[in-house]
C-alpha cells in the first residue's frame, strides 16, 4: 500500500535522507520545515504516517506532537521522532506526548526503511478494519431504516381491538423491537370468548412475520364461530405452507364459553395453561399435548382439543416460555413454580400486574431475555349471561325482504367432518337483513343442531352431563361414538319471508335419531331460571329469542320462528 | 458449542456440549454435514448430557437436520434429555416428531 508520509524537520540533510528511503519504496512524501508548517501539512493533506524532529524553529516537535493529536481523527496515524536528542528522558517525553515511537539521529537507510514496512504492515490492517467498520455501520443504519418501517407495517396490521374486552388483561414486552410472541382476542358470534396466544421461534423481525398471517385467520374463523379445533388445523395448515422447516410457531388457542361454564384448549407448544380459584390456588392446568404450529403436514395435524366444564369462577392464565425460563443475573430462572407462586399471592384482578413487575425485577440488569408475554382471562360465573343479548333495534326492518327458502341434508360424512354452523352462518352472513343478528342466529342454530346431533343422531344422555365429571365423559362419548357414525342424518329448512312488518326467519331441522317426549320440554320452560340444570338451559335461551319454539313429530324435529 | 463426534456401528454420535441456540448455527451444521453423506451411517444420534440450555431456535435445528437426514434414509435420535433440556422438548412434543433414547 502507498502511503503519504509527512517528514518534518528543518535540516535539509535529514529530509533528504528520508525522502530518498520512502521514495525507494514508493511512497509519496510531504515536506515540514519546522513544527507549524508540520500541523499546517498534517491538516491539509491527510498523511499517513509522520517522521519528525523535536528541535525546530518556531515550534517544537514535541509541541507540534500535541496539537496533532489534540485534533479531531478518525484514524490513527502513527507519529515517529527522529531526533539528536537521546536521553531516556528525551524519548519518553516525546512518547507522552503523543509519538508512537523514536529513532535517535543519526539512523541507517536501512533502519529508517524497517520501521517504515513494519508501519506499513500495520496501516493495512488499519485499512481493512476501516474498511468493515464502514461497511457494519452502513448496513445498522439500513437495519434501522427497515426496522422502522417493519414496526409501522407490524403495528397496522396487528388488530388489538378484541384485546380491550373486560374479561381480558394481557401484556407483552419484546425482546428486541419486535416481538414474536402474538396476544390475540375475539368474540365470537355466540358471545364466546377466544384468546391466543403464540410465540415464533426466534425472536425479533422474523419471529414477527412469521407470527403475523396467524392473526388474519384467528380473527377471521374466531368472528364465524368456528371451533378452536378448526382453527388450530387451518393455522397450521397455513404456517406449513409458507414457512421454512425450521420455522414454527408454538400456541395456545382456548375458547371461554361463559354460557355454558366451559372452557376448551388446544396447546402445542406452550407452557401450561392454568386456572386459578379466586384464592389462589391452581385447580386446573392445560398442558401442551401437541408440536408447535407450522410443523406437522395436515394429515398427521391432531386437533384434539380438552374441554372442561368449571365450577367456580376463576383466571385462565396463558403465558409463553420466555416468562418462566427468563433468568436472573445469577442465571436462576423464574420457573413455573414460582410464576404460580407470583400469581397465587397476588390477589384476583391483579395477578397480571404482579407477574409483569416481578418479571421485570427478575431479569433487572440483564441484556438478554426471550419475549414475555402472558393472557388473564377472567372466567366469570354468569347465570344470566344470557340477558346481555339484545335484540336488534327495529329500525333495520324498514326494507321489504325478498323471500327464499334454503334446503339443507347432511349426512353421516359431513356431520362427521364439517363444522357444520359455521358454514351454514357464513352463508347468513351475506343476506343483509340477517347479518346484524349473526349473534342471535349462531345462538339458535348451534343450540338446535347440537341438540339433534348429540341427542338425536348420536343418541347421548344429557344427564350424564349432570353426574360427578360427567361432562368430560359426555364429550369422550360424544367424540367417540361421532368418529365412528356410519349413518344418520339432519335436515335443516331456511325460510325467510315477511308475514306481517317484521321479516321472520323460519328455522326447522330434524333428525334422523329416536325423538323424545316433548311434553316434558313444557315443564322445564315453566320452571325459574335459577334452578335449570346445565343441559336445559341451552334450549330456554333459544326459546327466550325466538317467537316461536315447537317440537313435533316423535320429538326429533322442531321448528323456530325468529323475527327481525 | 462444542461438538465431538464418534461412530457407534451403524450410529454417529454427536456429543453436544454447552448452549445450544441460534449462535451454535454454524456449529451444529458444520458438524451433521459431516455425517450426512456418509453411507454406512443409519442413524444420528444426539447427545445432550452437556448441553445445559436450548432455545426454540436449536429446535428449529433439529427439524432442519431432522428433514435432511429422511432425504439420505437416517434417522434421527435425541439421547441423554435432561433438566431444561428435556423440559423444552416435552412442551414442544418433539417425543412425537423424533425417537427419544
Amino acid at each position: 500500500m502507498r502511503l503519504k508520509i509527512l517528514v518534518a524537520d528543518d535540516a535539509l540533510t535529514n529530509v533528504k535522507l528520508l525522502e530518498m528511503a520512502a521514495h525507494k519504496l514508493g511512497h509519496e512524501v510531504v515536506i515540514a520545515h519546522d513544527g507549524i508548517e508540520a500541523v499546517e501539512k498534517y491538516q491539509a493533506t491527510e498523511p499517513d504516517l509522520i517522521f519528525i524532529d523535536i528541535m525546530m524553529p518556531r515550534l517544537d516537535g514535541i509541541e507540534a506532537v500535541r496539537q496533532i493529536r489534540s485534533l479531531p481523527s478518525q484514524r490513527w496515524v502513527p507519529i515517529i521522532f527522529h531526533s539528536a536528542l537521546d536521553s531516556t528522558e528525551d524519548i519518553v517525553h516525546g512518547l507522552e506526548a503523543g509519538g508512537d515511537d523514536y529513532l535517535v539521529k543519526p539512523a541507517s537507510i536501512q533502519l529508517i526503511q524497517a520501521k517504515i514496512r513494519s508501519y506499513s504492515r500495520v496501516l493495512s490492517i488499519q485499512s481493512e478494519v476501516r474498511g468493515y467498520m464502514q461497511e457494519l455501520s452502513s448496513w445498522r443504519e439500513e437495519a434501522e431504516v427497515q426496522n422502522k418501517l417493519g414496526q409501522h407495517v407490524v403495528s397496522r396490521l396487528l388488530d388489538t381491538k378484541g384485546l380491550s374486552d373486560p374479561m381480558v388483561q394481557w401484556m407483552n414486552i419484546p425482546a428486541e423491537t419486535f416481538s414474536g410472541d402474538l396476544v390475540c382476542a375475539a368474540r365470537g358470534p355466540g358471545d364466546v370468548l377466544y384468546v391466543m396466544l403464540a410465540d415464533a421461534a426466534g425472536h425479533g423481525l422474523v419471529s414477527a412475520l412469521t407470527a403475523l398471517p396467524l392473526t388474519q385467520v384467528f380473527y377471521g374463523m374466531a368472528a364465524k364461530g368456528f371451533p378452536i379445533s378448526t382453527i388450530a388445523e387451518e393455522l397450521n395448515r397455513k404456517l406449513k405452507s409458507f414457512l421454512p422447516i425450521e420455522r414454527f410457531v408454538a400456541a395456545c388457542l382456548a375458547a371461554v364459553d361463559t354460557r355454558n361454564q366451559t372452557i376448551e384448549i388446544w396447546n402445542g407448544g406452550i407452557p401450561d395453561a392454568l386456572y386459578l380459584e379466586d384464592d389462589g390456588t391452581v385447580s386446573m392446568r392445560w398442558p401442551s399435548r401437541h408440536p408447535p404450529l407450522g410443523i406437522m403436514p395436515p394429515d398427521l395435524f391432531s386437533n384434539a382439543t380438552e374441554t372442561v366444564n368449571y365450577l367456580h369462577p376463576g383466571e385462565l392464565v396463558l403465558f409463553s416460555d420466555g416468562i418462566i425460563e427468563a433468568e436472573n443475573t445469577d442465571g436462576q430462572q423464574l420457573s413455573l413454580h414460582g410464576l404460580e407462586a407470583i400469581l397465587g399471592s397476588a390477589p384476583k384482578r391483579q395477578r397480571l400486574d404482579a407477574l409483569e413487575q416481578a418479571v421485570i425485577r427478575h431479569i433487572a440488569g440483564q441484556q438478554e431475555h426471550d419475549d414475555l408475554s402472558s393472557i388473564v382471562i377472567q372466567v366469570p360465573i354468569e347465570r344470566r349471561q344470557e340477558i346481555r343479548l339484545t335484540h336488534s333495534p327495529a329500525g333495520l326492518t324498514e326494507t321489504q325482504v325478498s323471500e327464499w327458502r334454503l334446503d339443507l341434508s347432511w349426512g353421516a360424512s359431513e356431520l362427521r367432518e364439517m363444522d357444520v354452523v359455521p358454514a351454514v352462518l357464513s352463508f347468513m352472513n351475506q343476506i343483509r337483513v340477517l347479518k346484524s343478528h349473526q349473534g342471535q342466529l349462531f345462538l339458535i342454530l348451534s343450540e338446535l343442531f347440537n341438540n339433534a346431533l348429540d341427542h338425536g343422531v348420536l343418541g347421548l344422555d344429557s344427564g350424564l352431563k349432570n353426574m360427578e365429571g360427567g361432562f368430560e365423559r359426555y364429550l369422550d362419548e360424544r367424540q367417540l361414538k361421532l368418529d365412528s357414525l356410519t349413518d344418520g342424518r339432519i335436515n335443516m329448512s331456511f325460510h325467510l319471508h315477511q308475514p306481517d312488518e317484521r321479516p321472520a326467519l323460519d328455522i326447522r331441522m330434524e333428525d334422523s335419531g329416536k325423538g323424545f317426549d316433548h311434553s316434558a320440554l313444557d315443564s322445564l320452560l315453566n320452571e325459574d331460571l335459577e334452578q335449570q340444570q346445565a343441559h336445559g338451559r341451552g334450549i330456554l335461551l333459544v326459546r327466550s329469542l325466538c317467537a316461536e319454539l315447537n317440537y313435533f313429530g316423535r320429538g326429533n324435529a322442531v321448528s323456530a320462528r325468529y323475527l327481525m | 458449542m462444542l461438538i465431538k463426534e464418534r461412530t457407534d456401528g451403524s450410529a454417529s454420535w454427536l456429543s453436544l456440549e454447552g448452549r445450544f441456540d441460534f449462535h451454535s448455527h454454524r456449529d451444529f451444521r458444520t458438524a451433521y454435514e459431516v455425517v450426512l453423506p456418509k453411507a454406512e451411517i443409519r442413524e444420528i444420534v444426539l447427545d445432550f448430557r452437556q448441553v445445559d440450555y436450548l432455545d426454540s431456535s436449536a429446535l428449529g435445528m433439529l427439524l432442519l437436520l431432522r428433514e435432511k437426514a429422511e432425504a439420505v434414509g437416517k434417522k434421527v435420535k435425541l439421547a441423554n434429555l435432561s433438566g431444561s433440556v428435556k423440559q423444552v422438548m416435552e412442551i414442544a412434543n418433539f417425543g412425537k416428531l423424533f425417537t427419544i433414547q
